[in-house]
């Protein structure tokens, strides 16, 4: 396994702790029923710091990358950006679609799926980097 | 436009030096051993730099490193 495969494994393990370790949180708080800012705020915290300690890991590692893993991981970039735009354009169009023009959803929902965006952009982030590997072990 | 073809010599250039091993030619040019496979069996096309940096290593011109070939030409 080279060290671009270890980051991207190791980003993908990341990602899935934090989604977890906040999904564990909000369902607690929520169970809890915390009112107000209690609900996001904490879990939501918690699940952030997580996360940008795997970030702040993985930007070290990319310095040592080689040109053709820089490549790689751009063309990665590029995909995980089109993923998270068309998540973030289709949960607006869907939210429109079901409670209506003229419908209410809470507010916390903005920032989880601003949240649910960004770990959805960094899991297809390390999937496009694993899957480019494999085919190149694979000789395609 | 028609297809363009880039083709390397770098394995034997390699082989011809000393039996250098994948390894070591990375390393010489700070790269990794995937990046030297990569570019050997034509996956992957090296940055100017990097071809630059080849073919100091191996003594020789670009040209006897890389070659283009145009389908036009």
């Amino acid at each position: 396994m080279n060290r671009l495969e270890r980051k991207s494994w190791l980003e993908l393990a990341g990602v899935a702790v934090c989604m977890a370790l906040t999904g564990v949180c909000v369902a607690a708080l929520v169970h809890l029923d915390s009112k107000g800012m209690d609900r996001l705020l904490i879990g939501g915290t918690v699940g952030l710091i997580a996360g940008l300690v795997v970030c702040v890991r993985s930007a070290s590692a990319e310095a040592k990358l080689d040109e053709r893993e820089k490549a790689i991981l751009r063309k990665a970039f590029a995909w995980a950006s089109k993923v998270a735009i068309g998540f973030w354009g289709g949960s607006s169009f869907v939210a429109f679609f079901v409670v209506g023009g003229k419908g209410k959803i809470e507010v916390y929902f903005l920032p989880l799926l601003f949240v649910a965006g960004l770990f959805l952009a960094q899991f297809v982030q390390s999937a496009v980097v694993l899957i480019q590997s494999a085919k190149e072990e694979h000789g395609q | 436009m028609g297809s363009n073809q880039l083709t390397n010599r770098v394995r034997r250039l390699r082989f011809d030096n000393g039996e250098m091993t994948q390894q070591q030619l990375a390393e010489k040019v700070g790269v990794t051993r995937q990046t030297i496979i990569a570019i050997e069996s034509g996956k992957y096309a090296p940055s100017l730099p990097l071809v630059f940096k080849l073919a100091r290593t191996f003594g020789v011109p670009i040209e006897e490193v890389f070659q283009y070939e145009s389908e036009d030409a």
